[in-house]
């Protein structure tokens, strides 16, 4: 059986030419739509619509929670503090890697269980690895009622005085 | 037994007689597709089991006995939040055998990854990875990696605390990744907290896609192993300094191995 | 191929002879053709090897049954996502990981410590393509000797200062290689366990401070890590 050696067929400096060219168009198209179908498919793994719970929350008439107060909103995930310059809300989820802080009544810290860190009560690193403070988020009074938005980070030095 | 290696029906299948003789002996191998990653004949030297310790292979193995409790479990395993705590409570409980097949699942995962951390320390300490090999350690590194993710993946799907809290770490981690870490997070996710979302894609991930580059990454691995010709074997000490005491010519041989 | 890669040994060999003064073990980077050029002793794969792959098969899967029958797999609470386990910790091979936690931001001891270890591991044959092999020791060791204490004494400092504590899972094992390591390069001449150190290679010294850097990091964040990551006493304490 003798092989057509297709290396052995001469062509001219013009059909080279040409072929290198589709060469680079085809292969640049099959590129262009590689890439398309890339960006779609991430596009797809990512949910237009999510049906996640509303993070804005009622704590309550702010004239019956006292001052010196810790108010810890467990299914919310926020504390919600009264301290001697007003109210501030600060989120319960720590800032090193997402676990539940915890505050045990009467002491004047947070902690957290997974790698040991721990804050004061304003939110502020004590100890441990955390690499900042936790949130603080945004509170607002409508219609007398303190109204808290774990969607909303502000300032750590917000404060709503009542 | 020799009389049923000589009907038709037999031979219509294998192809070869009773294995009684040499050659029918390299024709089970050779004309197998389940065992034509093997060589007809191998050296004695690397089948002994202080070589390897047949690690590798036994990583194969727990894949093997994964695939099929797996496959088990997922007849009564629903991915969704409601569900899936409750059927895992049901498989404990109410379903024949179901303790057992899910503890099996659950202590060969474990030894899974044991064993591909023991094969990658010896492999490494017998010098395996070396030229003409080292693509193929890379290939193994990977291996090693989706074993680990096969086993994360898995962690989530009893809807537990355990499973819940360790994958709330892990995704954290992933989020610290400068730049596209966020978005990692949000497509692995399918959203912002570990919710049904989460769990379908894990569960996709576990049953489909990991298992899919995993059985790839093996057959590449050995097949790469085969075409090196396989298992790496010390050659032996070629040459000595003159005047080199017995003693050190013994060492010097266990030093290459 | 095989004929120029034979030729190559054979100079290699020529070479190694030569010189008198040093043991040299020559390792072929040639690929090693299973056999029949060689006159070592073959078996046929069936049933030799096929037997105890089965053997090999059956006692991992008797081990596993036994256990599985003997032991159950732990299922705790359902998942809760306001309350957080104390202490929570990660499956066993990720403690290691979950222990460095500890020590450096999410930054560094989740992605920048456990993206640099699988670079290192996957480049490692790259960086290592000794034909022959001679002693780590062989040429200069006192200024090789000053560079390796140098070199241990920069990634001690980094690991004791740049972290919240000093990680001493893994500068103890440092320390301990270098040790180690430089038993090689005294002129006493030792016995075979001597010898045997004196020719291991560099990346079997830092493939070995990576093994026992990782099973203590492992084994502290396994036996001795209780609520809050506080540091526990297993046999006092228990296993959390």
């Amino acid at each position: 059986m003798p092989l057509i050696d297709d290396l052995e067929v001469s062509a001219s400096r013009e059909e080279l030419e040409r072929r290198r060219f589709l060469g680079l168009l085809g292969s640049g198209a099959l590129g262009l739509a590689g890439l398309g179908t890339l960006i779609a498919g991430v596009r797809y793994l990512e949910p237009d619509v999510l049906y996640e719970e509303d993070e804005r929350f009622t704590v309550g008439r702010p004239e019956t929670i006292p001052v010196g107060t810790l108010l810890v909103a467990r299914t919310r995930k926020v504390y919600v503090v009264h301290g001697p310059r007003g109210f501030y809300a600060i989120s319960a989820v720590c800032s090193h890697f997402g676990c539940v802080t915890r505050h045990t009544p009467g002491q004047a810290r947070i902690t957290c269980p997974c790698h040991g860190s721990s804050f004061d009560l304003t939110g502020n690193v004590i100890s441990g690895p955390a690499p900042s403070g936790l949130v603080h988020l945004k509170l607002t009074l409508e219609h007398g009622l303190l109204i808290a938005d774990a969607s909303c980070p502000v300032p750590s030095d917000t404060v709503l005085e009542v | 037994m020799r009389a049923l290696t000589n009907t038709r029906v037999f031979r219509s299948v294998f192809r070869h007689g009773f294995p009684s003789s040499n050659r029918n002996r390299s024709l089970v191998v050779f004309s197998s597709f389940f065992l034509h990653f093997h060589p007809v004949k191998v050296r004695l030297r690397a089948i002994r089991f202080t070589r390897t310790f047949y690690l590798g292979g036994l990583c194969v193995a727990c894949f093997f006995i994964l695939t099929v409790s797996g496959i088990f479990l997922m007849f009564y395993y629903r991915p969704a939040v409601p569900h899936a705590y409750h059927d895992m409570k049901d498989l404990v409980f109410v379903v024949s055998s179901g303790t057992f097949l899910r503890n099996l699942h659950r202590f060969t995962a474990h030894m899974m990854v044991a064993l591909a951390l023991l094969h990658m320390a010896w492999t490494f300490l017998r010098g395996a990875y070396r030229p003409p090999r080292e693509f193929n350690w890379v290939i193994g590194v990977g291996l090693l990696v989706v074993t680990v993710l096969l086993s994360y993946t898995g962690y989530l799907l009893p809807w537990d605390q355990l499973a819940y809290w360790a994958v709330t770490v892990g995704t954290n981690l992933v989020a610290a990744t400068p730049l596209v870490g966020q978005k990692i997070k949000l497509l692995l996710l399918g959203g912002h907290a570990i919710n049904d979302n989460a769990l379908l894609r894990f569960y996709v991930l576990h049953c489909v896609v990991l298992p899919m580059v995993l059985v790839l990454g093996i057959g590449l691995h050995v097949w790469r192993v085969r075409k090196d010709g396989g298992i790496h074997l010390p050659p032996e000490v070629r040459t000595l300094a003159p005047g080199a005491t017995e003693a050190m010519a013994t060492t010097s041989k266990e030093a290459a191995q | 191929m095989r004929e120029r890669d034979e030729e190559l040994g054979s100079q290699e060999a020529a070479r190694a002879g030569a010189d008198s003064a040093r043991v040299v073990v020559v390792d072929f980077a040639a690929p090693e053709l299973a056999g029949d050029l060689s006159d070592e002793p073959m078996v046929m794969t069936f049933p030799h090897l096929l037997v105890r792959e089965l053997v090999a098969f059956l006692a991992l899967s008797l081990f596993l049954v036994l256990v599985s029958l003997f032991f159950d797999a732990p299922l705790d609470a359902i998942a809760d996502p306001t309350r957080t386990p104390n202490p929570a910790k990660a499956p066993w091979y990720f403690l290691g990981l979950q222990e460095l936690l500890h020590y450096y931001p999410p930054v560094v001891a989740g992605v920048l410590l456990p993206g640099l270890l699988i670079i290192a591991l996957a480049v490692i044959p790259y960086f290592q393509v000794n034909v022959e092999r001679p002693s780590l020791w062989e040429s200069a060791p006192l200024r090789r000797l000053g560079l390796l204490w140098l070199a241990i004494s920069a990634l001690s400092t980094v690991f004791c200062f740049a972290s919240a504590l000093p990680v001493w899972s893994i500068v103890v094992p440092l320390w301990m290689v270098g040790v180690a390591m430089s038993t090689g390069a005294l002129p006493w001449r030792g016995g075979r366990v001597a010898l045997w150190l004196r020719t291991r290679s560099l990346p079997f010294w830092i493939f070995l401070w990576f093994l026992v850097s990782a099973t203590t990091l492992t084994a502290t964040g396994f036996f001795f890590r209780g609520p809050g990551w506080a540091f526990t006493i297993p046999w006092r304490d228990g296993i959390y």
